[in-house]
């Protein structure tokens, strides 16, 4: 063949990829509602980490003393994150997602335990906690932990996001298919949106 | 003098402040401010902000303060850092080289170029800076209209502070605060050692050292310089009754302008210096008062810990049980009038009265007789439901030291370490087997590597030990001031101060007779908790834990 024709062809094929390529980002914003540019999106990273859930006693936002290793290992998919009731900016962000992925799931939602642990635990007693979670609207499958700060500290960092203090923490959603699976390690904001593809691709392929 | 106006807008914003939480419409003038730190539009409707994929946040939750701080100064939390938004750091000039520059602040994003009032307006619309870049993703758009937009943008600009009250090139002046009835004793030590932490930091001359001496413009050499300002304590002695004292401290303030209150002292009430700061919006950090005002929303003072109110929640859930089956159907509390006991005595009653039980007082009078306990306590004990009730005594050791036999068919006996001396009360031993007693602080064996550092401090400068609590409690205030006043550099905004301090706490290690200490927005209280205690022994201070540390 001829080089022009053979040109013209890779430039075809690289035209096909492109297009599907808009084609597979055009069907994750299916579900998007909102006609409004998207500002400048957040980093994120993924990575698939194993971690040992440590024997600790916690206290449920319900006031009940519970062992988080029961808490976490019913069989129940998990979404986990880290907050405190006082936090200004990095925690509503983060609450309002996981608020936002429990409605996006709808009838599904109840086959999730969502997850949120405080890192100010002798601020955020069971009361502060569940006016917090009433801030999001949580649904019964999303929980808020508080405890002792030692019990606090050893969750922080068995799942690696102790930085000393809470005004260093970092934007982090840990999310596990099953007990006896990897878990999913999302570094930095992630939208709901993002959050349920990630859900629905971990379940699967469990 | 521009001081004055400052002086002047802050309480001018501090007076629309104490509106906080009600949605008032406010005027153009005021909605600047009201958008700002309630999230309240100028009709009076919620502020609404967008982020991406339609998370929207409304009211209160959109509030521009709650990243941007109080100051304006934002924040790093983490590794994302938010950026000051005062009109000094919106619409000031690229820096350039030999230039004066602006005080340093950690989130700055400096490398653009100024705004203007329509880039800004821009900016908070659609969310792209001064250059036409996105903005965060953190940041939400807000569609205001042009009236609050104008108002909005007006207070950012007075946001900025040139010129702060009690700071002069070469001064900071400070006030600590007596009340007429505190404790001689501890007024005593307190001062002794805010005298000698204020002596030492003024050991260190006011001149640059030689390598630092540069033009003069440069940022480094002012930072230097600053860093070594005079410390000068005020002491302003209240007089009279308690509803005189509001207009002595204005008078103070008046003569004396201070760039903050430290430390200071209190009887049983501290409430109408607490109104003057927050009033005048002055840091008052850490007063040692064992009754502190209870206003988790309120900005610029900072405590320790909640003093006999804590000791009263602790009293509470020891009696109510976590059950809420109460230990004891009828409680009985004993404190001398206009003491600290009884704010508390008031709180416990509060408490208790929802849950079905019984609470008396008996009250002694303020000058009467130590006689008069026992005999208190004995009518007491001859009331109808005395059997099996519940005794809480808010009561100091000359009252405790006198305390005949224990009546009969008492049940608990709760005691106030805070007022009745701590390990060092002189419980008589008949009462050593009935009763517990509430602890807000670490106990002895475990605090003294805590205590070392100011115990050391305090021996090398020959400071009697007269009140070791209150004595500690003070190094400690003062040293976070050190370190708090180190990090700020050369920005002295108030706002910023009570920001950097709640972001410096929980790192400290040396947190004297509280085994930790943090605080963040919308939290006054630095310690959370305390213990519930018994005497081991019929003499001495040996105690032991009724279980662990408490948070009630």
């Amino acid at each position: 063949m001829i080089p022009q024709s053979n040109l013209r062809l890779r430039l075809r094929a690289a035209l096909m990829v492109v297009m599907l390529l808009v084609l597979a980002a055009s069907a994750h914003a299916a579900d998007d509602e909102s006609s409004e540019q998207v500002p400048a999106a957040s980093v994120t990273t993924r990575s698939v980490r194993k971690y040992a859930v440590p024997a600790i006693s916690l206290v449920r936002d319900d006031g009940k003393v519970v062992s988080l290793p029961d808490e976490m290992n019913d069989g129940r998919p998990i979404l986990l994150n880290f907050i405190f009731t006082t936090c200004g900016s990095i925690c509503p962000l983060m609450s309002s997602v996981f608020g936002q992925f429990e409605r996006r799931l709808g009838a599904d939602a109840d086959k999730v335990h969502l997850m949120s642990i405080s890192i100010d635990p002798e601020q955020d007693t069971p009361a502060r906690l569940r006016e917090y979670a009433r801030k999001f609207h949580a649904g019964l499958q999303w929980q808020h932990y508080t405890g002792t700060p030692t019990a606090s500290i050893a969750a922080q960092r068995a799942f690696d996001v102790y930085r000393g203090g809470k005004m260093s923490h970092n934007v982090v959603t840990l999310m596990r298919a099953a007990p006896d699976k990897p878990w999913l390690r999302i570094e930095g904001f992630v939208t709901a949106d993002d959050l349920v593809h990630d859900y629905r691709k971990l379940l699967a392929s469990r | 003098m521009s001081a004055w106006r400052i002086v002047v807008a802050d309480v001018g914003l501090l007076a629309a402040l104490a509106l906080a939480g009600r949605a008032t419409a406010a005027s153009a003038d005021g909605a600047g401010q009201s958008i700002y730190l309630r999230g309240v539009l100028g009709s009076g409707a919620p502020l609404e902000g967008i982020r991406e994929a339609g998370a929207v946040t409304t009211g209160v939750d959109a509030a521009c303060v709650n990243c941007h701080q109080r100051s304006g100064l934002g924040s790093l939390e983490g590794n994302l850092s938010i950026p000051p938004v005062t009109g000094e750091y919106l619409f000031h000039s690229r820096t350039q080289a030999g230039e004066a520059v602006l005080p340093y602040v950690e989130s700055l994003h400096g490398n653009r170029d100024p705004y203007t009032d329509a880039t800004l307006a821009r900016a908070i619309r659609e969310g792209l800076d001064s250059e036409g870049r996105p903005l965060s993703y953190l940041m939400p758009r807000y569609a205001l209209g042009d009236e609050d937009m104008a108002s909005l943008i007006g207070f950012l600009k007075r946001l900025s502070v040139r010129q702060v009250p009690g700071v002069t090139d070469t001064v900071l002046h400070f006030a600590t605060i007596v009340t007429p009835d505190a404790d001689p004793l501890k007024r005593r030590g307190m001062l002794d050692v805010l005298e000698h932490f204020f002596a030492q930091k003024n050991l260190i001359p006011l001149k640059p050292s030689p390598r630092m001496l540069t033009s003069g413009k440069t940022q480094y050499s002012k930072s230097m310089y600053m860093a070594n300002r005079h410390w000068q304590l005020h002491v302003w002695e209240l007089t009279g009754p308690a509803a005189t004292w509001r207009a002595q401290l204005d008078k103070h303030l008046a003569a004396e302008p201070v760039y903050a209150v430290l430390s200071g002292l209190a009887g049983s009430n501290w409430a109408p210096v607490h109104e003057f700061c927050e009033q005048n919006a002055v840091p008052c950090l850490f007063p040692n008062v064992e009754v502190p005002v209870v206003a988790e929303r309120d900005f610029y003072s900072m405590y320790f810990s909640k003093g006999v109110l804590l000791e009263s929640d602790l009293i509470a859930r020891a009696i109510l049980g976590s059950d809420d089956r109460p230990a004891a159907g009828a409680v009985e509390q004993v404190y001398r009038a206009g003491d600290s006991g009884e704010a508390a005595a008031k709180a416990l009653a509060a408490q208790l009265k929802g849950h079905g039980v019984k609470v008396h007082s008996t009250v002694l009078a303020a000058g009467a007789q130590r006689h008069g306990v026992t005999s208190a306590l004995r009518t007491a004990a001859r009331r109808k439901d005395a059997r099996g009730q519940a005794l809480v005594l808010w009561l100091r050791p000359p009252d405790i030291a006198v305390l005949g036999d224990v009546p009969a068919g008492a049940a608990t006996v709760y005691l106030s370490g805070l007022m009745g001396g701590l390990e060092k009360s002189p419980l008589p031993a008949g009462w050593r087997e009935h009763a517990v007693m509430t602890y807000p602080f670490d106990l002895p064996g475990k605090r003294g590597v805590r205590l070392d550092y100011p115990l050391g401090w305090f021996s090398v400068r020959r400071i009697p030990l007269v009140a070791e609590q209150v004595q500690t409690d003070t190094f400690l205030a003062c040293s976070l001031l050190a370190d708090v006043l180190n990090r700020m550099a050369d920005n002295f905004a108030r706002p910023y101060l009570i920001e950097q301090l709640q972001g410096l706490l929980e790192h400290r290690v040396i947190t004297g007779y509280y085994p930790r200490l943090t605080l963040a927005s919308n939290q006054r209280f630095a310690s959370k908790g305390g213990y519930v205690v018994h005497f081991r022994d019929p003499g001495g201070t040996a105690l032991v834990a009724e279980g662990d540390w408490i948070v009630p």
